[in-house]
């Protein structure tokens, strides 16, 4: 189901008024049957792989808890490979099997690679990684084994977060499923608050910049070079706004429920490198990769070219995790390049600090619009189908200074854009349910009912699925 | 805020979203009283044609007396066809509908087209309520939406599950064990190579034409039975012109058990609607394998003989409807 639908708003209110009617004895199973309810609006079968993930780290951890130390690693290594090969059979079996036949090609030899005609099921990345955070958490002892087999469903399967997150790690989610949550007004109003606001940017910029950025993706040779580039800036927009608004009407929709989940993005585009970019973007995913992976890496207490071939490591699977293509590859692989590249030089070369408040902010300044550019250029990677097409845009952008095209952009898209830049200006460090909480109710009320009114009469109508859906 | 969005903002979302109620209007307009609903066949040619003109206007051709009007649109069914037919108002000048029936759009392909998403969006405006619910509506997405893979999963589900029923025992039980063998054997040429076009046409004959209609479960025939439900309250003049397929062609390359598939969802078209009250003309076996354009692809483009048959046997139909 999408957030996005007609079903989830008369889906949505229809559980929570029942989850606040029902005992609490009896409120997992009500949210369990929601949760599979609203994931089998996507393709039912699919259903069958959660309840295979969930099954076999759900046993897996019971075992590492049981067992001794020596044992321990065992189940964990059993949990995760069959978790990861699962993943590995919807998501990346075609893409291994086409290099090998391309690899094997190379030498004149008939790789006979067969092409699964599969649907990725949606979110499989997601689920995978937070029912192995679960697993990981109990191999560290940092979190007892969950013994209630619909709880610990509950946990892998809650649908506001079930598709594209945030990852919650079992300490905050797993707890919280226990705890006897009470009507509570500020819970609702918050919550609410982040649904408004998640859906106008998820409907109202994302989608309608999108209309526009697919332009450009389709065919990048018959614009000029500057619809081209602001064609890429908007994709940069487009993805934030796309993503954030899944994870705030996601986050919003948990506390509806009573239950708090993580904030997944925190004025990304305000960074000053890409070290921060990576501090505020997709928290819960470059968290998961911190604790998971470039911690059991050795993590900074290494020698440095060992530290950078661990950076190179993690963002090179975060590209990986995104999709089974090169471009994603690339994608991490050179955001892995300039992470080195800035911590290297911060670490090696001391600027001396200015004082001037207005040099700062200059400087400041022009910081995040590097960082801004050079995200957005590297967006391309995110974007493109292929490397082909790559290349494409980056031939078009340097060659069609001279092209007349129409790429003629509504006002209404500026006016749009301007008002989200202008919001996410005005939140940063901080949320919106939290900041509508310390305007007066004249204010607070214009702003809703100005998003409602765009959400409903401006919202783009071409069917633009979360992008994260995907992954 | 419905007054504000009708008057400012409602025509220019019409013409963005639902341009397809233009044809409405036109013939509206133009006090058509006879109005020819209908897809791509109706806007086809053969580029040496001496004689150019659509069904619907050669059909004009016998009734100078009265306002022919058309709503064309390619690629839609009955489903659209009756939501536009909706759409006209009660104080029109319409009398009489002939409706387009496309055996091919009763077919899992063709009910689970990936052109389903766009047309079912496009219809969101057109609906019963006020212009701001309908808005709403086509913003939170209520019309099916499927991407173009979950729809071929689903007409691919449609040619492995259905079991085909034949008069006589026949080898294949469903469209895809019947594809997949005749791919491989192949049409052959005269020395016995490989006909790679001809095979794939072929394979694309079974595929569109080889499944019977189930009343209950075909949506399309839900479609048609609220065309006529339609009719009866606006009190029009209804006529159904089941168009020609290629008979001939699927005989050569697959064989008669296929045609047998086609005559039987024919014959039960035939009679489900004539007992409805409604004219069927029936075209199906009407135009020969020569006066079908696309040689390579199954469609219904008439070259303009293949039009004329098919104009001429509605002009007859019609004049019924008139004399009585």
């Amino acid at each position: 189901m999408l957030f996005n639908s007609i079903n989830f708003l008369l889906f949505f209110p229809i559980v929570a008024i029942l989850f606040y009617v029902l005992p609490h004895k009896f409120r997992w199973l009500h949210l369990l049957i929601a949760s599979c309810i609203f994931y089998m609006f996507f393709i039912p079968e699919y259903i069958l792989i959660l309840i295979g993930i969930i099954l076999i780290d759900f046993l897996a951890a019971i075992y590492i808890d049981k067992s001794e130390q020596k044992n321990k690693k065992k189940y964990l290594i059993i949990s995760i490979l069959a978790t990861v090969l699962l993943l590995f059979y919807f998501k990346y079996f075609n893409f291994f099997t086409q290099n090998l036949h391309d690899f094997f090609a190379l030498f004149g030899v008939n790789f006979n690679n067969k092409v699964h005609d599969i649907i990725l099921p949606i979110g499989l990345s997601f689920h995978t990684f937070q029912s192995l955070s679960y697993v990981i958490e109990v191999y560290r002892g940092n979190q007892k084994a969950e013994r209630h087999f619909g709880i610990y469903s509950l946990y892998v399967l809650f649908f506001p977060q079930l598709v594209t997150g945030p990852i919650e790690r079992p300490q905050n989610l797993l707890t919280q499923l226990r705890e006897k949550i009470k009507l509570n007004y500020s819970n609702l109003a918050q919550g609410f608050r982040l649904i408004i606001f998640g859906l106008f940017i998820k409907m109202v910029v994302a989608d309608n910049l999108g209309e526009y950025v697919n332009m450009i993706y389709k065919e990048p040779e018959i614009y000029n070079s500057l619809s081209i580039l602001i064609g890429l800036f908007f994709y940069s927009f487009q993805i934030y706004c796309d993503f954030f608004g899944y994870s705030t009407i996601a986050v919003g929709s948990a506390l509806v429920l009573g239950y708090k989940l993580m904030d997944n993005f925190k004025n990304p585009y305000f960074s000053k490198s890409i070290g921060e970019f990576w501090q505020r973007w997709h928290i819960s995913l470059s968290t998961w990769f911190r604790d998971y992976v470039y911690f059991s890496l050795g993590g900074n207490k290494v020698k440095i070219p060992r530290w950078s071939i661990n950076i190179l490591i993690v963002f090179v699977l975060s590209g990986f995790w995104h999709g089974a293509n090169w471009t994603f590859i690339l994608w991490g692989v050179l955001h892995g390049i300039i992470y080195l590249l800035e911590s290297l030089f911060n670490r090696f070369i001391k600027i001396k600090a200015v004082t001037n408040q207005v040099v700062n902010a200059i400087i400041s300044f022009f910081k995040v619009l590097k960082t801004f550019v050079l995200i957005s250029f590297i967006w391309i990677l995110f974007r493109a189908e292929n490397l082909e097409k790559v290349q494409l845009i980056l031939k078009s952008l340097v060659s069609n200074f001279n092209l007349k095209d129409d790429f003629l952009i509504d006002s209404k898209i500026w006016i749009f854009l301007g008002f989200f830049i202008l919001l996410d200006s005005i939140l940063f460090n901080n949320r919106f349910d939290l900041w509508c909480k310390t305007k007066n109710v004249f204010l607070r009320w214009s702003v809703y009912s100005v998003m409602i009114f765009l959400i409903i009469l401006f919202s783009n109508v071409e069917n633009f699925p979360f992008i994260y859906f995907q992954f | 805020m419905n007054y504000f969005y009708s008057y400012f903002l409602f025509e220019s979302d019409l013409q963005k979203h639902s341009p397809i109620l233009n044809l409405v209007r036109k013939v509206v307009r133009d006090k058509s009283e006879v109005i020819y609903v209908g897809e791509s066949s109706n806007i086809t040619f053969k580029e040496d044609d001496l004689d150019k003109r659509i069904i619907s206007d050669i059909i004009k051709d016998d009734f100078p007396n009265k306002k022919f009007g058309s709503l064309t649109h390619p690629a839609t069914h009955a489903g659209i066809f009756y939501q536009l037919l909706r759409n006209i108002p009660e104080k029109s000048s319409v009398k009489t509908i002939i409706v387009t029936m496309n055996l091919r759009s009763f077919d899992a392909e063709w009910i689970f087209s990936t052109l389903e998403t766009p047309l079912q969006k496009s219809m969101v405006l057109l609906r019963d309520y006020p212009p701001l619910i309908n808005r709403f509506m086509l913003s939170f997405r209520d019309y099916d939406i499927k991407t173009d893979k979950e729809r071929e999963k689903q007409f691919k589900s449609k040619w492995e599950y259905e079991i085909l029923k034949f008069p006589k025992p026949f080898k294949y039980k469903n469209v895809i064990q019947w594809d997949v063998d005749l791919c491989l054997s192949g049409i052959r040429n005269a020395d016995s190579s490989y006909n790679d076009a001809l095979t794939q046409l072929a394979c694309g004959y079974v595929k569109t034409y080889a499944f019977q209609i189930v009343v209950k479960t075909n949506p399309r025939i839900k479609d048609f039975d609220k065309i006529v439900s339609l009719a009866k309250e606006k009190n029009w003049n209804l006529v159904f012109n089941l168009l020609a397929e290629n008979v001939e062609k699927a005989d050569e390359l697959v064989g008669k058990e296929l045609t047998i598939l086609m005559k039987q969802n024919r014959d039960l078209l035939v009679e489900r609607y004539h007992k409805n009250g409604v004219i069927v003309v029936d075209n199906l076996e009407k135009v020969h394998d020569s006066e079908f354009i696309d040689k390579n692809w199954t469609t219904e483009h008439y070259a303009e003989n293949g039009r004329k048959i098919i104009a001429k046997n509605v002009s007859k139909a019609l004049k019924r409807v008139f004399e009585k």
